[in-house]
């Protein structure tokens, strides 16, 4: 390696310095301007890097199949006698459930309570993981042009994953409900007490300003409230593990086990309305609660 | 032919940051390919390109992350600027430097990015500084480190030096 002696850059080096400065002085002063700017830019951006993105997407979960087909082959023996196991016992459970699904619509019909339609949903792939280590976050193939948008609600069959918080054109980045910058309202199932739903640092979640009078205990399921953000009510978030009631605190608070394994997931529904807004957006996409192709 | 090339490179950063990296993380951290690239062009290219390249990768890939777009700016920008100044003012730059001075560099960009963390108590702070600010202080450092010797050694790589 060799180098170029150069007198003539200080002119280059001062221009650059200078950008710098002006760059610093006009996201400071005006921030929600250069984010509008650059929104712009962002959607024909989004189609272009799309390309690339998808691509090696494609090929690393074809190379996953592949590793799943042939090589990680061991142990399936046991886990399909463990599976067999478990799909004899939930066949059990499922007609027990039925049995409860028709008492309550009897139930239901002659209270006259308004049906919960789920909302049109629009499934869509994981394509990526958050860039940085800082923010637990997944992105997924679809964006604006798909009709995503910035605050809904993403979800698997499951239960509950995250919110999307920013889109371009063609990919979304969905905040995982492990991320300590998230927060949903949620609501334990069986005391039917209320409270926020955080992320740890550590990758879990917390249910937090649960009342001090509540009678939760481990092993109770969190759910969706549906009084706030993209979710309707009664989507699993996660079940209790820990209860931690602080002497002279005002609330207790709980760790959570989320239902869904975020670092697993492949495919997510986006909610495109939370309950309430459904009328509208069930007339604009055809049947509610089946996800768009 | 310039322009090409770093078009090439921050259009292939994405991918390779979002969906391959993530199977070459360690204990799930992996490292910021955005960061040590922006740092190897303000090295090889001068103060004036690094920041742009920068500049460039930081808006792009904060379009793929749920950070915000200033700080992604600022970090990969400034991070190109400030490699091309000191690659200038040192007359023999080694791979060992370059890791160190990475190290640093990324040290405190992350420690910046988390004392921006709202609702942050100093446990939890503490706990993202050991468990995921230092090591991916130290592997963009490693990374950053085995890119320039591997650019020198294969490549008559012309780095600007102020005389």
């Amino acid at each position: 390696m060799w180098m170029a002696n150069s007198r003539s850059s200080s002119g280059a080096r001062r221009l650059a310095f200078v950008c710098f400065a002006f760059l610093l002085a006009v996201l400071f002063l005006f921030p929600g301007q250069i984010q509008g700017l650059l929104q712009y830019l962002d959607g024909p951006v989004g189609h272009i890097v799309r390309v690339p993105l998808e691509a090696i997407a494609a090929i690393d979960a074809g190379i996953a199949d592949r590793w799943q087909q042939y090589v990680a082959v061991q142990g399936v023996w046991e886990e399909n006698q463990q599976l067999r196991k478990e799909i004899e016992w939930l066949r059990g459970q499922n007609s027990q459930l039925r049995e409860s699904a028709s008492a309550t619509e009897r139930l239901a019909a002659l209270l006259q309570f308004k049906e919960q339609a789920l909302p049109p949903m629009i499934a869509a792939q994981v394509i990526g993981r958050d860039v940085t280590n800082r923010y637990r976050a997944i992105i997924l193939n679809k964006g604006e042009s798909d009709g995503i948008k910035p605050d809904m609600g993403v979800i698997t069959p499951v239960g509950v994953v995250g919110r999307v918080v920013k889109t371009t054109g063609a990919s979304s980045v969905v905040l995982l409900v492990t991320d300590p910058n998230n927060a949903i309202a949620g609501l334990i199932q069986r005391t039917r007490d209320e409270g926020i739903v955080e992320g740890t640092p550590q990758g879990s979640a917390q249910l937090k300003y649960i009342p001090l009078l509540s009678t939760l205990r481990d092993g109770d399921r969190v759910v969706t409230s549906g009084l706030v953000g993209g979710f309707p009510r009664g989507l699993a978030i996660g079940t209790i593990t820990r209860i931690d009631k602080p002497e002279g605190a005002l609330f207790q608070s709980a760790e959570l086990l989320p239902e869904v394994d975020a670092g697993r997931v492949e495919e997510v529904l986006v909610i495109q309305a939370s309950y309430g807004q459904v009328p509208k957006a069930v007339g604009e996409t055809g049947l509610p609660g089946k996800p768009s192709p | 032919m310039k322009f090409i090339l770093y078009l090439i490179l921050v259009l292939l950063l994405v991918p390779v940051q979002t969906t391959l990296l993530t199977h070459l993380s360690v204990w799930n951290i992996k490292p910021d390919l955005g960061f040590v690239a922006a740092a190897l062009v303000g090295i090889f290219a001068g103060e004036m390109e690094g920041l742009l390249a920068g500049l460039a990768i930081g808006w792009l890939l904060s379009l793929f992350s749920a950070g915000d777009l200033w700080s992604s700016l600022l970090i990969n920008g400034g991070v190109g600027l400030l490699a091309g100044f000191l690659g200038r003012q040192v007359s023999q730059v080694t791979s060992i430097s370059l890791g160190v001075g990475l190290l640093l560099a990324s040290l405190a960009s992350g420690l910046f990015a988390v004392a921006r963390f709202k609702n942050f108590d100093l446990s939890q702070m503490w706990w993202m500084v050991e468990s995921i600010i230092l090591p991916q202080a130290c592997f963009d450092g490693a990374v950053g480190a085995g890119l320039y010797w591997l650019l020198s050694q294969r490549f008559e790589v012309t780095r600007l030096r102020t005389e």
